[in-house]
């Protein structure tokens, strides 16, 4: 079996069953009397000015007068004269375990006598049943076990965040870094090329600067938002827009991202104008993210954004062409940084926070997010949002 | 130091850092190739033998510190310069340098630094 900690067993005064107790002078005839009247009563302390002297058991009294002529000859007799006058007595302090290892180190036939508490002075607590002990002893070894296994999956948990937490670190030092350093090779060369008088590596660095510099913006917004969401600082608000037009604004915005690459975008949606009540720029950034993605990863073929009404929400998907997430690949594809690549070996662009922030906005507005793809065939991202804001959020906004 | 012109290989999968660092360098007066994938790098290496080779470290699929001991275990110009040019931060290069036996490091964004480090690790 496993030994218990200090910490674990707890102080037996706080196990105290009873605190029974009758005078040592008291006729043996009273005290069977109250033993015949209480039926749960198992023992009575015998107290004198606060201090136990003895200890009455049910058993070893009721053994004693049940005798022939038991009671005639003890019945006048202080309850004194047949009580244990030397009971297994322990301070209040002492640890369960313990207690109940010298317990069970008594004779056989004294083995299940209650135990008597007493506090520092030496003054009278309580009694202890030796059947409830052994309860709590077992009830300490199961918790403890539990705990022991709570607290090791606790400590890898811990251990799994603070790993996580250093790579993030690493990551979010690097992406900034990254565009950083470009404008700063970008300008420099500017710089030197105005000391020439020489115009032209102005021209072709300038909008290299700009779009570095925009880069980082984009990086910056997406670690302040979600560092935002992640201390619940980032507010809902609750307005009705039409989402259809707002689906075909965000399938301009792709049309724009993906360039020259044969890929068609399209809008899929029955009812226009499709009235809807919710946080209209986050239902935003969560399309653009999803769709910049998609337009990320797809070279050829569609990109499709459908809307439709479902159950007591909508569900927004959208759905590409694109190489497709293998299967091992999915569940960590909303995590922070887990770009499915390791950090230095990554083979495309982005803070690796775009899906971490999409999923906790798509929480907010008391919807969730939903991956299928097929690895080489594509991919579809689903969100499905209620018709009505969280109430908590509409709530802080009114 | 000889007379003739030095020449340096750089590998980085980001095109604006392989333009901006090349002609920084081409500004100094080197002679620079460069290579955006780290695929087949040790290959140049060996073909070209340059005199220093600075190689980023984050890239798709072989990561530059990993370059480096394949450039040093597989080379016939296994003892080539090599530094590492990153937007990582510096303890972390530091301690790519030693594990994977790179001749030093350079923080992307610090141009006299580079200058500096190159000119160093070419006159040794």
């Amino acid at each position: 079996m496993a030994p218990i900690s200090p910490h674990d067993a707890p102080p037996v005064a706080t196990l105290i069953t009873s605190a029974d107790i009758v005078s040592p002078e008291t006729r043996v005839s009273e005290v069977a009397d109250r033993f015949f009247a209480s039926p749960e009563l198992e023992a009575l302390a015998l107290v004198e000015n606060g201090r136990p002297t003895g200890l009455a058991t049910r058993s070893k009294i009721f053994a004693i007068l049940f005798r022939r002529f038991g009671l005639e000859i003890y019945g006048r007799h202080p309850i004194s004269k047949i009580a244990d006058s030397e009971p297994m007595t322990v301070g209040e302090e002492e640890r369960l375990d313990l207690v109940l290892d010298r317990a069970m180190r008594r004779t056989f036939e004294d083995i299940y006598d209650e135990i008597l508490v007493v506090d520092g002075e030496g003054l009278f607590k309580g009694l202890l049943s030796v059947k409830r002990l052994v309860v709590e002893q077992g009830n300490v070894l199961a918790e403890s076990r539990v705990q022991r296994e709570m607290a090791l999956t606790k400590a890898r948990e811990m251990k799994k965040v603070t790993d996580l937490k250093s790579q993030f670190i690493a990551h979010v030092t690097h992406e900034l870094r990254s565009p950083v350093n470009a404008i700063i090779g970008l300008s420099e060369l500017m710089k030197m090329a105005l000391g020439r008088g020489d115009v032209q590596p102005l021209r072709d660095k300038l909008p290299l600067l700009s779009s570095s510099a925009v880069n980082l913006r984009a990086i910056i917004t997406n670690i302040l938002d979600l560092s935002k969401i992640e201390a619940g600082k980032m507010d809902v608000f609750s307005e009705t827009f039409d989402l259809s037009d707002l689906m075909q604004e965000v399938c301009e915005t792709t049309r724009i991202l993906l360039g020259d690459k044969p890929v068609a975008v399209d809008v899929e949606c029955d009812e226009r104008p499709f009235s809807f009540n919710s946080d209209a720029i986050k239902v935003r950034q969560i399309l653009v993210n999803l769709t910049s993605n998609a337009a990320k990863f797809t070279e050829e073929g569609t990109i499709r954004l459908t809307l439709a009404r479902q159950n007591a929400g909508i569900r927004l998907a959208v759905v590409d062409t694109g190489g497709g997430i293998r299967e091992a690949d999915l569940e960590r594809l909303f995590t922070a940084f887990a770009q499915l690549d390791d950090a230095k070996t990554r083979r495309h662009e982005g803070t690796g926070l775009g899906l971490t922030i999409t999923r906790q906005m798509v929480g907010l507005l008391g919807g969730s997010i939903h991956v299928h793809s097929v690895f080489g065939r594509g991919t579809t991202f689903e969100v499905l949002l209620p018709l009505s804001l969280p109430q908590a959020e509409r709530a802080a906004n009114e | 130091m000889s007379d003739r012109q030095r020449n340096i290989l750089i590998v980085d999968d980001d095109p604006k850092h392989l333009q901006t660092t090349r002609e920084i360098l081409e500004l100094e007066g080197y002679a620079v190739t460069v290579h955006d994938t780290p695929f087949r790098t040790t290959e140049i290496v060996n073909k070209t033998r340059p005199d220093l080779v600075l190689l980023d470290v984050n890239m798709p699929a072989l990561s530059g510190d990993r370059l480096c001991s394949l450039i040093r275990s597989n080379g016939t110009h296994a003892g080539v310069p090599i530094l590492f040019y990153s937007s990582n931060d510096e303890e972390s290069l530091r301690a790519s340098v030693s594990r994977y036996g790179a001749s030093g490091y350079v923080c992307k964004g610090d141009i006299a630094g580079l200058r500096r480090r190159v000119a160093q690790v070419l006159a040794a």
